[in-house]
């Protein structure tokens, strides 16, 4: 069962892949890999329109002379010469590499609405003017850096293209305006973002919904984790989702490489609700069950339409999760005395593990998910691999094909609710004259009631 | 194809044929010494702020792929050199003050000048105008280069070689193949071709400089899908960057003037 949830997601990616006019490079490749055994099977007639949709200016530098017959007009001996040629067995041109290219400039793209403005800067959406694709402009914060171009966002670039994945989001270009004054990151647009989502649902998501969801996340964050990078900033507001049943994790912004060993890092990191025990309690070093444990909050919110532990400050947050998951100890999580704020802070004794009655409707395979992604050590918490391979994921409800998710407005493209004007029941006016119905009936003065219409 | 890539970029047709320095009228010769010039910079500053090696291959990766979309005309090796080094200092994780570059900036320039080097304070003018000059050089780079500004090195792919060809034994041929890597930085080598073909070239040098008989049936570059004329073309980069010698006179710190009748 599992097989058919990883092909769904690889033909999304070649799905996703394609999408414009233009394509992507990738894509561009593949079809050029496959032109000569299209040429053959179809014959020399359909030759010039198949390898003119797919030449690119590229491969006509890199002299690909297979591809280069005129355009139009193929006489036919010219095309009888091409087939044949194609059915010998082609060279393979040389690997392609990107060019040594300036930036565009963003009037390449047409700025059609604001969707948000964070802390690290706004997203427009906007259309490709040659393409006419709809894509998210991130404009960039570059007031006073004193450090010239931050390195963080350095990493968002470098991580996004490391960690290229049907469920992560996908970064285009970087265009940036004449006077190098602003600076935008072109990525895909997708329709909505978890958080704002669901907080226009009227229900939560059915669980074979999440079950599909809980699969693209844990995927993504599988292949961040192979590739050695830690989000370290995952939370429903970074997941965005479109209109097809596909979730994209999004936002970088404090995303890096690691290696082993470790070096000093940042410990101020991940949004409070979603942040791991061990980061609060001031651990030094951390690892990637920290994302682990955010999307155990996720999950969470997701059953519940809710967040999960909506703390007010670091030490509301601790004592919100001990409410939920109990007070841990040496036993449950061997280490935890030796953090720096383990012994500083005293906390209550809580021992009662509260997650059944907190998702009261969540199947038991669903609630053991639950509970090793909310595991208090992160060397026993779940890695994303494993979860992937949970028994949650095989058993029915099987998870929903994306393809079958409702589809809601776009907050973000400035879309209502679409309303049918249907006609109102007619209401009982308390101004309309008394007795009009029996205007020409005399009226029965001193009957004891009158009949208002 | 996307327009930002992890892969190294490579110049078209066009720049290599044409780079905007000569079209401005910089000679070929100028414009190999300003390059030479420019990657001993940054290897200088490199060592004094004892980066790895990592960050100045990068920045001069960044150097040599810069001056292919812009030109020694409109941009000094001081301004450029500092910036493709800051900004390596951040994409390979061992970030530096900008208060230290800036001063190690200026102590080369100083020495170079024949000047005796003074520490710049950061209320100086000058500390203000090589701050200034890095800061914008570094978004200019970044924009020149389209933001693909992540470089892959030779030196894993070397060692992988090295290994497979069961070289590790011999000290002198890897210490001069790592020289050599090192040294294809002030070569146009790092942008011309991908990091295995360098690998293997200064592999083939090191081998035929200590005499060491490598497999031949069939040849052993070909195993690495290295073909000989590119392996020649990087020693013939090397060798002519060895011989060439940069005249004093050259600017560091402004661009370079063009004379007026072009």
């Amino acid at each position: 069962m599992k097989s058919r949830w990883a092909d769904a997601g690889d033909s999304d990616a070649s799905d996703d892949g394609g999408r414009g006019p233009q394509g992507g490079g990738a894509r561009g490749d593949r079809a050029k890999a496959q032109a000569p055994r299209s040429k053959r099977r179809r014959g020399p007639s359909a030759d010039a329109g198949a390898s003119d949709g797919t030449a690119s200016d590229q491969a006509a530098h890199m002299g690909d002379v297979r591809d280069g017959s005129p355009a139009g007009t193929p006489e036919p001996a010219a095309s009888a010469a091409t087939a044949v040629a194609a059915a010998q067995p082609v060279q393979r041109p040389p690997p392609l590499v990107p060019f040594i290219r300036p930036c565009r400039s963003v009037d390449n793209y047409e700025k059609l609405n604001r969707i948000e403005e964070g802390s690290y800067g706004i997203v427009y959406r906007a259309r490709d003017r040659a393409t006419g694709e709809i894509v998210a402009l991130k404009k960039l914060k570059l007031q006073n850096e004193t450090n010239g171009f931050p390195v963080t966002t350095l990493r968002e670039i470098h991580t996004l293209l490391m960690a290229k994945h049907p469920h992560i989001v996908d970064v285009r270009e970087i265009v940036v305006t004449p006077s190098l004054s602003g600076i935008f990151i072109v990525m895909e647009y997708l329709d909505h973002d978890l958080k704002s989502l669901m907080e226009d649902m009227p229900s939560p998501f059915l669980l074979s919904e999440i079950k599909t969801l809980m699969h693209q996340l844990l995927s993504a964050v599988a292949s961040l984790h192979r590739n050695w990078i830690i989000h370290r900033d995952l939370k429903t507001s970074n997941l965005l989702m479109n209109n097809r049943g596909r979730i994209k994790v999004a936002d970088f912004g404090l995303a890096r490489r690691y290696g082993s060993p470790l070096g000093p890092i940042t410990q101020l990191v991940v949004t409070l609700w979603y942040r791991a025990p061990e980061l609060l309690l001031g651990a030094t070093t951390y690892t990637t069950a920290i994302d682990m444990w955010s999307v155990g909050c996720i999950f969470g919110e997701l059953v519940n339409k809710e967040p999960l532990l909506p703390g007010r400050g670091e030490l509301d947050q601790l004592s919100r999760i001990f409410k939920l998951l109990g007070t841990p100890s040496e036993a449950t999580w061997p280490g935890f005395m030796d953090l720096p704020l383990a012994k500083t802070v005293h906390f209550k004794q809580l021992p009662a593990n509260n997650l059944r009655t907190t998702f009261p409707y969540l199947p038991e395979d669903g609630l053991d998910l639950m509970a090793k992604l909310l595991t208090y050590d992160p060397q026993q918490r779940i890695t994303a691999e494993e979860a992937l391979r949970h028994p949650f994921f095989t058993n029915n409800p099987l998870p929903k094909n994306p393809d079958l998710f409702p589809s809601f407005p776009s907050k973000a493209a400035g879309e209502r609710r679409h309303k049918i004007p249907v006609p109102e029941a007619p209401h009982a006016h308390q101004d309309l004259p008394a007795g009009s119905l029996f205007d020409n009936q005399p009226a029965e003065n001193g009957a004891g009631f009158r009949l208002r219409v | 194809m996307s327009a930002l890539s992890l892969a190294n970029t490579q110049p078209t047709l066009a720049q290599l044929v044409a780079p905007p320095s000569q079209t401005d009228g910089v000679p070929v010769a100028t414009e190999r010494c300003l390059r030479i010039l420019g990657a001993e910079l940054i290897n200088s500053a490199s060592l004094l702020l004892s980066l790895p090696q990592v960050a100045s291959s990068t920045a001069q990766v960044l150097f040599q792929r810069f001056f292919f979309c812009a030109s020694f005309r409109d941009n000094s090796v001081l301004r450029i050199a500092s910036a493709c080094l800051f900004l390596s200092t951040k994409l390979e994780e061992c970030p530096r003050k900008p208060r230290d570059l800036i001063n190690v900036f200026n102590f080369l320039c100083q020495l170079r000048r024949g000047h005796t080097p003074t520490i710049l304070d950061v209320d100086f003018p000058k500390y203000t105008a090589i701050k200034n000059d890095m800061m914008d050089g570094e978004m200019h780079l970044l924009a020149k280069l389209g933001f693909n500004v992540h470089v892959q090195h030779p030196h894993g792919f070397m060692i992988n070689y090295l290994q497979s060809l069961d070289l590790t034994s011999n000290k002198e041929l890897m210490q001069r193949a790592w020289n050599y890597l090192n040294d294809s930085g002030r070569t146009l080598a790092v942008v011309l071709f991908q990091p295995p073909t360098i690998a293997a070239a200064s592999i083939y040098m090191a081998a035929n400089d200590v005499g060491e008989p490598l497999p031949l049936s069939p040849p052993w570059w070909e195993v690495f899908d290295a073909p000989l004329e590119d392996l020649q073309t990087i020693e013939a980069l090397l060798r002519t960057m060895y011989a060439t010698k940069v005249p004093k006179s050259l600017p560091l710190e402004e661009p370079i003037q063009v004379a007026a009748t072009r």
